[in-house]
């Protein structure tokens, strides 16, 4: 008959017939085994200053600080590049030599929509750096 | 002469910098042997300890309300979002260097416990560290890690016996 372990189920049957044989440490061996690892770890290892700490979240903040200064830049950089091309191609489609057919009512309105869209766009980034640097 | 608006914002700037000292020295150690045992790399848990605290320092009004137990909890959390970040991002280099304690008095078990850490998972030596080290119980683990508090008991119930499987004496089933 196979013996039953009445605690827990980890072990196997031993050599005589109803002795139990642990495989596994209990519950309080493994914690001890972590914790005396853990100490040594923590003896072994120190972790860095808190001055390095402080330096480098300094040192972020200041980048962080100089990226949202620079965003409306960047937006309207963007928002210059855009108009040019748009410019450019108003030109080119305005005094091209050849014919190109006219532009259709759908066509318009899909372009004002989507100049709008932009410009919208571009006014909730500028606006949103604007709350966040502030 | 500093004026007294000068004066004051010197003065809660050092305040600042002296609590966060004291919350550093309070929890550094504990968040630094996680990384240490989790990440396996000495490197590694340097960077992002500091990482974690820098988040705490950039953003301190989501932490204001927070009393102590609970900014531990978020420090552990962040520090586990960093973790998986770090191994999302497919830099999964652990135990190059393995961190053995050199001044353990029972190296034995110190070399067991390492060697057992590499053969587990990392969500398994996470939820380890945290529930026979930090003594965390299913819900601050759940807080800590942002597992499911079911799921945590499952996953650390297989993690443990794996573990013991690990720890058993040769001759042993394995």
């Amino acid at each position: 008959m196979t013996p039953t372990n009445p605690t827990t189920n980890s072990g196997v049957p031993g050599p005589d017939s109803g002795t139990w044989v642990p495989t596994k440490p209990p519950d309080d061996q493994l914690r001890q085994s972590f914790r005396t690892y853990a100490a040594a770890l923590s003896a072994d290892h120190t972790p860095p200053p808190a001055a390095a700490i402080l330096f480098r979240a300094e040192r972020r903040r200041r980048r962080l600080a100089i990226e949202r200064a620079e965003r409306p830049l960047l937006i309207m950089q963007s928002l210059g590049t855009l108009c040019a091309a748009g410019t450019l191609a108003w030109l080119a489609y305005r005094f091209a030599p050849h014919t190109l057919p006219a532009l259709n009512t759908t066509t318009l309105a899909l372009t004002i929509a989507c100049t709008t869209l932009i410009l919208a766009g571009c006014w909730a980034m500028l606006h949103a750096s604007r709350r966040t640097s502030a | 002469m500093p004026s007294s608006l000068e004066h004051a914002a010197t003065t809660a700037a050092s305040l600042s910098e002296l609590a966060f000292q004291r919350l550093y020295e309070a929890n550094a150690t504990n968040i630094h042997s996680y990384l240490l045992a989790v990440s396996a790399r000495r490197d590694v848990a340097d960077d992002l300890l500091q990482e974690t605290f820098c988040r705490l320092l950039l953003h301190p009004q989501s932490t204001s309300h927070l009393d102590s137990l609970e900014l531990r909890r978020y420090l552990f959390r962040v520090a586990t979002n960093l973790l998986r970040d770090r191994h999302r991002s497919g830099d999964t280099t652990p135990y190059a260097d393995p961190p053995e304690p050199t001044t353990n008095p029972t190296p034995d078990t110190s070399l067991d416990i390492a060697r057992m850490l590499q053969a587990l998972k990392p969500r398994e030596r996470e939820l380890l560290w945290l529930a026979y080290v930090e003594g965390m119980d299913h819900a601050e683990i759940s807080s800590a890690t942002g597992l499911n508090r079911l799921s945590v008991r499952t996953l650390l119930f297989r993690a443990r016996n794996k573990a013991k499987q690990f720890l058993a004496p040769v001759g042993g089933s394995r």
